[in-house]
């Protein structure tokens, strides 16, 4: 399931240690399938509060509830389908240690990024993935998030105009 | 102002220090993310989004479409000397370029491939000025009812030629149709599918779900993978091809020109398949089909043209309807909605200086491109020694950035963050993203039309039936049909799909 025509492979990078995790491709469809299947009844929950009008004159919940019936049957064939077939073996391998990173990473930043304001998040930011993800050395990590984030302020802010978050702390130290 | 003078005033914008400098700007970044592994045009067009939103729509515009074929050009340098597509568009290029390579050849390789890709883009561009008028003028007759028609079949036909399983994608778009929902109604202007939440109200943003889904769930793939790439270096004098290059190359070149025409009109993957119907047409019509594999420089050729001329006619769809036919269009339309252009047949007659500049700078950045991608190729190559893990925490600061500067709100952040983890599961298990985000854009359109339509005939489904649908619906299907019946004589699915992936 790897490698597809999609997904071309990096350019470079070090051999690293990696901690992937082989799921079966029959029960990682079938986890699929239930989260479908549960988004399809929260969305229809939801789309049941609304006029559904008539076939003829459909109203605003008319095709949000045809869709999540749609998506809880889809992931129902899917579901069974895969809970039908005999175990193939196939595998997907998840949990590469980068990709854990880079994501945990990623998901500090919409957390951080109004009170800490954009720089100092996206510095943070920055710098953690240059020395858990690129293993350079924390002063290179330090020197090119600052480096960085000048260069973002100096091109989204001063050039374009762009106003993003400085957060409270940095706009204490500016008052 | 007379159509003449709207060409001359599209020219003129092109040709102004702004047009040039955004030509060039997208034209190189393009190159660049077509080169990056891992970087292609719809990751590189949304990273330079922000960019646009302080510039008139038809000066962003330039740049963004030139970031889409600057893509498709630098594609191919990968492919030729490290055997790594740069974009899916290329993974063809893979089996001969490589070889060609190899073989001491890589210069005429990359110059047949730099000169297809003009030929080709310059003939789309034609087709481009030449269909989309009169289209459009006939699109601006038509009702809601047949707006539906055309909306199911772009659905139906990426349904039918998506390359995985029909059942993923059916899925894919039935969610991609169901996201579209959450928000205010557009008719009723009731929210739905918010729980009460009104940063929901608003709906969800297209360039996060964007970004998200191709962006970052395809950075988390490729930091999986850790292969050192070993490219080789070509020399600028080594560029010239032979008398017998040119004689192969040339007959390559203009069916492949015809092949990416025909194939850019079709909603879905057409710029993937377009180059696996070329290679096989090329290998049919060779008559040294066993060197095909082997460094046949046709097989170099077609792919090259027809991923390029997909790019011109792929903007028919979405200029002259309003229907992207491909990702990277979807974000051109939503682009233009930002800056408050709408995309379809009213386009012409309202902002006329989009279409037109975008045209010009379609000429303009075809020549940028060829001047770039032959002598700076060495500059290109040297691109790919940068550390895949340090490219990685830039692309995505850049992204979080533009996220935000769509609507400063971090909820956006978040939607990123989430689809990119979402896609990233997704596309390991053979979930495509491209029918989720085109159904997405396609959303809105469709239950308003159908509402409308409804509305306006009193409930009766036969409006779907009327003489204008049944008109559009056949010539559509007809189409179709010539275009898969031509994918299948030349064994698209089965000989050369594998013969790339063996590559």
């Amino acid at each position: 399931m790897n490698g597809d025509a999609d997904n071309p492979a990096p350019a470079g990078g070090d051999a690293v240690q990696v901690l992937f995790r082989a799921i079966g491709v029959r029960h990682g469809e079938i986890w699929i399938a239930a989260v479908l299947a549960a988004a399809g009844l929260v969305f229809g929950w939801q789309a049941s509060l609304l006029d559904f009008g008539t076939v003829a004159l459909p109203g605003p919940g008319f095709i949000p509830l045809v869709l999540s019936l749609a998506t809880i049957a889809l992931g129902g064939i899917v579901g069974v389908r895969e809970w039908l077939r005999a175990d193939s073996g196939e595998t997907v391998e998840l949990g590469h240690r980068d990709v854990l990173i880079v994501f945990a990473a990623m998901l500090a930043v919409p957390l951080l990024f109004e009170p800490l304001g954009a720089y100092i998040t996206l510095g943070l930011f920055g710098a953690v993935l240059l020395v858990l993800v690129a293993r350079s050395s924390l002063v290179i990590a330090v020197l090119s998030a600052v480096v960085a984030m000048a260069a973002c302020w100096y091109f989204f802010q001063v050039a374009l105009g762009l106003q993003l978050p400085v957060g409270d702390v940095l706009e204490r130290i500016v008052r | 102002m007379t159509g003449f003078d709207q060409v001359v005033n599209g020219f003129a914008i092109a040709l102004s220090w702004q047009g040039l400098l955004s030509c060039f700007i997208g034209c190189l970044w393009g190159t660049i993310v077509g080169v990056l592994p891992g970087l292609g045009p719809l990751a590189g067009m949304t990273l330079l989004l922000p960019l646009t939103f302080h510039q008139p729509p038809e000066i962003g515009i330039i740049m963004l479409t030139g970031i889409f074929y600057g893509a498709m050009y630098g594609g191919s340098t990968t492919s030729i000397l490290v055997r790594i597509p740069g974009e899916a568009a290329s993974v063809v290029t893979c089996i001969d370029g490589y070889e060609m390579a190899r073989r001491g050849r890589a210069g005429p390789a990359l110059m047949v491939a730099a000169v297809g890709s003009f030929v080709g883009g310059t003939v789309s561009i034609v087709g481009l000025m030449l269909i989309t008028p009169p289209l459009a003028k006939v699109m601006i007759a038509i009702g809601p009812s047949v707006q539906v028609v055309l909306l199911l079949l772009a659905l139906s036909v990426i349904a039918v030629v998506s390359a995985g399983s029909r059942l993923k994608t059916t899925i894919m778009m039935v969610l991609g149709l169901l996201l579209t929902a959450i928000g205010l109604d557009h008719l009723d202007g009731v929210p739905r599918l918010t729980f009460g939440n009104t940063t929901l109200a608003g709906g969800l943003s297209f360039t996060s779900l964007a970004i998200g889904l191709f962006g970052v769930s395809e950075i988390l793939i490729n930091l999986e993978k850790t292969e050192l790439i070993k490219a080789i270096q070509p020399k600028f004098r080594d560029l010239i091809p032979r008398m017998k290059d040119v004689r192969d190359a040339a007959p390559a070149i203009g069916r492949a020109s015809v092949i990416g025409f025909i194939f850019g009109i079709i909603p879905g993957v057409s710029h993937v398949v377009s180059t696996f119907v070329s290679y096989a047409v090329e290998k049919r019509f060779s008559r040294h089909p066993e060197e095909f594999g082997h460094g046949a420089i046709a097989g170099v050729a077609g792919p090259e043209t027809a991923n390029n001329a997909v790019t011109g006619t792929a903007m028919i769809p979405l200029l002259a309807l309003g229907i992207p036919s491909i990702p990277a269009t979807a974000l051109l339309l939503s682009a233009l909605t930002i800056h408050g252009v709408q995309p379809g047949p009213l386009l012409l007659t309202d902002h006329p200086e989009v279409f037109w500049s975008l045209v010009a700078s379609m000429y303009i950045g075809n020549v940028i491109l060829l001047i770039l991608n032959l002598p700076l190729v060495g500059i290109f190559v040297n691109l790919l020694r940068i550390p895949y893990s340090w490219l990685v925490p830039i692309i995505l600061i850049v992204s979080v950035i533009g996220v935000y500067s769509v609507a400063f709100s971090a909820a956006d952040i978040w939607l990123m963050v989430i689809s990119g983890g979402a896609g990233y599961v997704l596309r390991k298990f053979g979930y495509e993203m491209a029918p989720l985000l085109l159904a997405f854009v396609l959303g809105d359109r469709l239950e308003e039309n159908l509402r409308l339509a409804l509305t306006m005939s009193g409930g009766s489904y036969a409006t779907f039936a009327d003489h204008a649908s049944l008109i559009v619906l056949t010539s559509v299907l007809g189409l179709l049909l010539v275009v898969q019946a031509l994918a299948w004589v030349f064994g698209y699915r089965k000989s050369v799909a594998d013969e790339a992936e063996g590559a």
